[in-house]
């Protein structure tokens, strides 16, 4: 079990390569029954502030490249938006953190991507175990087709947690804001709910597992105003529990809700990543502030 | 004159494509028509052969014209116009009495002839405890390694089934021991008739919210299954089997019409179409038997159904060739369905894309295609000269069988398991699941319906086919019905081609062959209507 030092040269200039306490034993897993339950595994980093480091990532979908050499370092118990032309790689990053790429025969991921100074694409990782700590919203809500119950308990069962199932349930659709919505009809079905009701409900899903990152792919695209804007206050609160990395086409969206922004551009490069505020007011790249300003894209 | 000549010639154009079209379209039309017109002519003319409609009085037609047709019709008629919904459910029930009476009589001849209520019980006691064993061991699943598992869950079974000779017996065994053995429909009104009663009693608790009325409508349920077995020591029917009617036919469409007439206020009114529909056939039928109008000469009647091969077409009859069905059947969905939803699992889930699965995939859709009497070649060089089994034997028969609709089964559940949409397993994944646990809670459930329904058309397919079965040796004329996996077996279709070929004579001809074919359709028709209404549920709730 090696971790390989991270020495490599960072192209952002913005980038402060910080060295993190490695945390190698937390994903190694050989026997995925044994339930490794992520709420235990929280770390108490002190000094640390990076939690997922990425490192000259480049994947292909098969002869077709999708990210080029991206570099970038996503700071803990924060939010970090993903925002770009579409087709320009945003959804392929974001599923290169939790290895969800490796669901798809085509795509090859080379680089690495440490999640607490462990590379996740290293041979003793189990893909199984980075998931359970690393939780993921989709773009198109996406329940099962069982009672909203269920849904919220599935990752609970498949994981071995064991606890009041009841107590999380209620917690985790209050933290989603869905409580008072469904607490009188728990066991209809989850389908039954509206657009916007299913995807709280599958936010309520991922966070009852407790996960350290939750990856979030446009989750209010299919949205109306409101339940956008429910949705963007719900990150922002979880943003003080969890690290969550958002990928949005709404700037304003990215402006109010994030801590950082990276803008990848088309051709799967990142372009610029740094604080939120400094994306939006004095980009580097003029690109990036075409981009912004709408004149391209 | 321009414009005239313009509008003209427009005109002429638009009349001659016109005629095309429709010359073309009734073309069309009547290679649609062609094939089903001409299947019906066929169906019309066996089913006259078998039924003999007009050997029936005068006075029978009016007599069920009055109690049953023109109620039906008018009751029909009225709800056809005020309320459709009502329509379906009242002939939802007719169809599911008609259905599970033909299910369960097939049950109560498997109880009655073939595995007594007491073997069948001391095996069904064989299973349950070692699969019980099983659910608990999953319980402690995680401080039990995966290996430890399979092999206790392994040996629980083999132990419960088999013992260990000489030293210690295996639970049917034991069971089948018992010093105070309880008659025979006792046991199957306990068990059988119970664990129905145990099944409308949770579903009435549920759709009242009430524990008592569910208790009370079990205890119904047990009653009227002892009711109806009592009824046959007076009678004279077999009480077992009449038993295995009550508690899988009566008991649940009974509990079914009860539960829709208590839930469904807008649509119980259809109910009044199955109590028109069976009321006036049995009222019908005392009247006739009380003025002693004779009824159609049918060749498919009791007798027929209940007799086995004879010399002469009038008593010959199809028992011990519907019993073999059935344990075909049995042994065939018992071994195409593990391998096939399996294989399906396997391609669709698992295997990656790759030139060894691209052959696979195309030779299964091969497979598909390959005439039944080669299948029935392949059965005969594998399980007959390689393996050294006897011909023409039950397991042997469904093994081929089972082989012939293997391709069928893969390919259908393929499909069922391919509409599961891919967002639902990316949700899975994500949440940190295993394949396995995704195939498990997620896909497989998603799919069962598709699965089932695929399965059933299948079996469909494999209860019709002689050719496979002629290839094994499978005798053509059998007096009892088989009684083990060892045992010869004969089948419907094969019974009929016997008497249309071996005893070709007009007799046979015009009497016996077409009361089978008759039989052989229904059960068909009953099976591929359960696959529809399955289908239909499935497609409606999602
Ligand atoms: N499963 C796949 N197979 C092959 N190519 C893919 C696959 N998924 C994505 N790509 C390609 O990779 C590139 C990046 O796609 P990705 O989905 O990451 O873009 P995106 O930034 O999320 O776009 P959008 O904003 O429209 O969601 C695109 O050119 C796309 O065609
Ligand atoms: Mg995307």
């Amino acid at each position: 079990m090696s971790h390989k030092e991270n020495t490599a040269e960072v192209e952002s200039s913005n980038m402060t390569g910080t060295e993190d306490p490695t945390n190698d034993e937390m994903l190694v897993q050989t026997d995925v029954s044994d339930g490794l339950s992520a709420s235990t595994s929280v770390s108490e980093t002190t000094n640390a502030e990076t939690i997922i480091r990425a490192d000259d990532i480049n994947v292909w979908y098969g002869d077709e490249q999708a990210l080029q050499n991206i570099s970038m370092e996503i700071p803990e118990n924060s939010v970090t938006a993903m925002i770009g032309p579409s087709g320009c790689g945003k959804s392929t990053f974001l599923r290169c953190i939790n290895r969800m790429n490796d669901l798809i025969d085509v795509a090859r991921v080379e680089g690495e991507l440490t999640l607490r100074g462990k590379n996740v694409y290293d041979d003793d990782v189990d893909p199984v175990a980075l998931r359970r700590r690393v939780g993921m919203v989709f773009q198109k809500p996406n329940p099962f087709p069982k009672s909203i119950y269920e849904n919220v308990v599935y990752g609970l069962k498949i994981q071995g947690i064991e606890g009041d199932y009841d107590e999380i349930v209620e917690e985790s659709l209050k933290r989603a804001a869905l409580w008072d919505e469904v607490k009188d009809r728990l066991h209809e079905s989850g389908l039954d709910l509206s657009g916007g009701q299913q995807q709280r409900l599958c936010i309520a899903r991922a966070i009852a597992t407790d996960p350290e990152v939750l990856l979030m792919d446009e989750p209010a695209s299919a949205l109306d105003p409101v339940a956008t804007s429910q949705i963007e206050d719900l990150v922002e609160e979880l943003a003080e529990d969890y690290t969550v990395v958002i990928v949005t086409h709404n700037m304003q969206q990215a402006a109010r809700i994030s801590d950082k922004t990276a803008v990848f551009l088309t051709g799967g490069e990142l372009v610029e990543f740094d604080d939120t505020q400094k994306i939006f007011e004095n980009p580097e790249s003029q690109r990036v502030e075409d981009y912004i300003t709408g004149k391209f894209g | 004159m321009a414009t005239q000549s313009d509008t003209d010639q427009i005109q002429g154009f638009g009349q001659v494509s016109r005629t095309t079209g429709v010359i073309f379209r009734y073309l069309l039309m009547g290679a649609t028509m062609f094939g089903i017109v001409t299947l019906a002519i066929l169906l019309v003319y066996v089913a006259n052969d078998a039924i003999q409609p007009l050997t029936a009085d005068a006075g029978w037609y009016l007599v069920f014209f009055v109690t049953f047709v023109a109620p039906t019709t008018l009751v029909g008629a009225y709800l056809y116009r005020t309320n459709v919904d009502a329509l379906k459910l009242g002939l939802l029930v007719v169809g599911m009495l008609a259905v599970t009476l033909m299910f369960s009589g097939g049950v109560a001849i498997v109880f009655v002839d073939i595995v007594p209520p007491l073997v069948s019980l001391s095996y069904a006691i064989g299973l349950l405890v070692p699969f019980a064993a099983v659910v608990l061991m999953t319980k402690y699943e995680d401080a039990i390694p995966f290996t430890a598992r399979v092999a206790a869950t392994g040996a629980i079974f083999f132990l419960s089934l088999f013992g260990i000779p000489g030293y210690y017996h295996s639970i049917p065994e034991m069971v089948q021991k018992i010093p105070v053995v309880p008659t025979e429909w006792v046991i199957i009104t306990l068990v059988f008739g119970g664990v129905v009663a145990v099944v409308v009693g949770q579903y009435f608790a549920r759709i009242r919210e009430n524990t008592r009325a569910g208790v009370v409508a079990g205890v119904a349920a047990l009653a009227a299954t002892g009711a109806a077995a009592v009824s046959g020591m007076f009678t004279g029917v077999n009480p077992t089997a009449l038993a295995v009617v009550a508690a899988g036919a009566f008991v649940p469409t009974a509990a079914y019409a009860g539960g829709a007439a208590l839930t469904r206020e807008e649509e119980r009114i259809g109910l009044l179409l199955a109590a028109v529909v069976i009321g006036g056939s049995l009222v019908g039928a005392g009247i006739v038997d009380v003025l002693g109008f004779a009824g159609p000469q049918s060749w498919v009647d009791w007798q027929f159904l209940t007799s086995s091969h004879s010399g002469t077409a009038e008593n010959a009859g199809l028992y011990p060739a519907i019993g073999g069905s059935i344990l075909l059947m049995v042994t065939v969905a018992a071994l195409s369905f593990p391998l096939g939803v399996g294989a399906a699992v396997y391609l669709e889930e698992y295997a990656p894309d790759n030139v060894f699965t691209r052959f696979i995939d195309v030779n299964i859709s091969n497979l598909a295609g390959v005439p039944s009497v080669v299948y029935g070649l392949l059965g005969l060089g594998v399980f007959v000269t390689y393996l050294g089994q006897p011909t023409g034997t039950v397991l042997i028969g469904g093994a081929t069988l089972a082989l012939l609709i293997l391709p069928i089964v893969i390919i259908s559940s393929r499909e069922a398991i391919r509409s599961v949409p891919q967002d639902m397993r990316q949700a899975s994944y994500g949440m940190g699941a295993t394949r396995w646990q995704t195939v498990k809670n997620v896909v497989l459930p998603e799919a069962f319906p598709g699965i089932l329904t695929g399965t059933i058309l299948a079996l469909g397919r494999a209860i019709g086919e002689t050719a496979p079965l002629i290839m094994i040796g499978a005798p053509n004329v059998l007096f009892n019905l088989p009684t083990e996996l060892s045992s010869k077996v004969s089948a419907m279709p094969l019974q009929v081609y016997a008497w249309s070929s071996l005893f070709a004579s007009e007799d046979f001809y015009t009497k016996a062959v077409p009361a089978g074919v008759v039989v052989l359709l229904a059960v068909l028709l009953a099976m591929n209507s359960v696959a529809i209404v399955l289908r239909n549920k499935f497609e409606s709730e999602s």
